[in-house]
């Protein structure tokens, strides 16, 4: 099973190749759901025209559930919330994609070997952020409260469900890792 | 230095004092009295709200325990207070970490 560890120099991820496979998958299935906002790039962009064309008039909240809840409202009042949204949401989403980005070219060079590996040089932050979008994106998906692991316990193997209770869980462990390695 | 002999050096003075704290508090009434709240999910690991509280926050290991528990415990808890923008800078990096944050104008003022 994969763990992280603190080298003299920094951290790295000892991952199986069919764990870095699991990964992968899910980073990129995360990427493409973040994708619509993929333009949004001109924000940072220093040509004014750009910018300008690039400011919508609004964003509509995502309806998709797990989107609402990774770039969720920052007020309860929704005038506010759109006000807040508009300014703020492409640069977070921005931010998660850049993450993503990030963890999937690292985990890339372990599924292309095709062989289990060391990831070095793991930038501690981006990978708690990205393990943590993860999870919360499978939550909203598995609708996980707190009876969910007695739940999967239960689960007969042949439950098609159970394969992505057990990646959910076992990101938890993932991410419980690196937390107890930095200590 | 002022002659203190007069009495109403001394009422000016003393009025001067209790102008500017009023106003210090007017201010602080106009400028300060936004939250920053962290809401429980079923899903953010306690030791990575913890995390997070430290990292965005400076906050000891201790108060961002302390502050993590009453998420869990009471569901709601805040984090900072101050101005309505520094508000929204703090919801912003919470929200890049994933939790789930809000922020209001403070109700017990």
């Amino acid at each position: 099973m994969s763990h992280f560890q603190r080298g003299e120099d920094g951290y790295s991820l000892d991952i199986t190749a069919d764990e870095a496979e699991i990964l992968i998958n899910l980073v990129e299935q995360l990427l493409e759901l973040l994708g619509e906002g993929d333009f949004f790039h001109h924000y940072n962009s220093d040509d004014p025209f750009a910018q300008l064309m690039a400011m919508p008039a609004e964003i509509a909240p995502p309806e998709d559930p797990v989107l609402l809840r990774l770039l969720p409202n920052a007020y309860a009042d929704p005038e506010a919330a759109a006000d807040f949204r508009r300014y703020t949401e492409p640069a977070l989403r921005g931010a998660k994609q850049r993450e993503l980005r990030m963890v999937r070219e690292e985990l890339l060079l372990i599924v292309d070997n095709h062989k289990d590996g060391r990831i070095e040089d793991v930038d501690v932050d981006t990978w708690l952020k990205a393990i943590n979008d993860l999870r919360i994106a499978l939550s909203i998906r598995l609708d996980i409260n707190p009876d969910s692991f007695e739940k999967f316990e239960l689960m007969p193997d042949e439950d098609p469900q159970k394969p992505l209770y057990a990646v959910y869980y076992w990101l938890g462990w993932l991410q419980e890792n690196l937390l107890s390695t930095i200590g | 230095m002022p002659s203190l002999s007069s009495s109403d050096n001394i009422i000016n003075m003393v009025s001067n004092m209790v102008k500017t704290e009023a106003e210090v508090d007017i201010e602080q009434l106009l400028d300060k009295p936004w939250v920053t709240i962290v809401w429980d999910d079923p899903v953010n690991l306690m030791t990575y709200v913890t995390y997070v509280f430290m990292k965005l926050f400076n906050f000891t290991r201790e108060r961002a325990h302390q502050l993590m528990m009453q998420v869990h415990n009471e569901g709601r808890a805040v984090v900072s207070s101050g101005t309505r923008e520094e508000m929204e800078r703090d919801v912003q990096r919470l929200h890049e970490h994933g939790l789930w944050a809000t922020l209001q104008r403070d109700d017990k003022i």
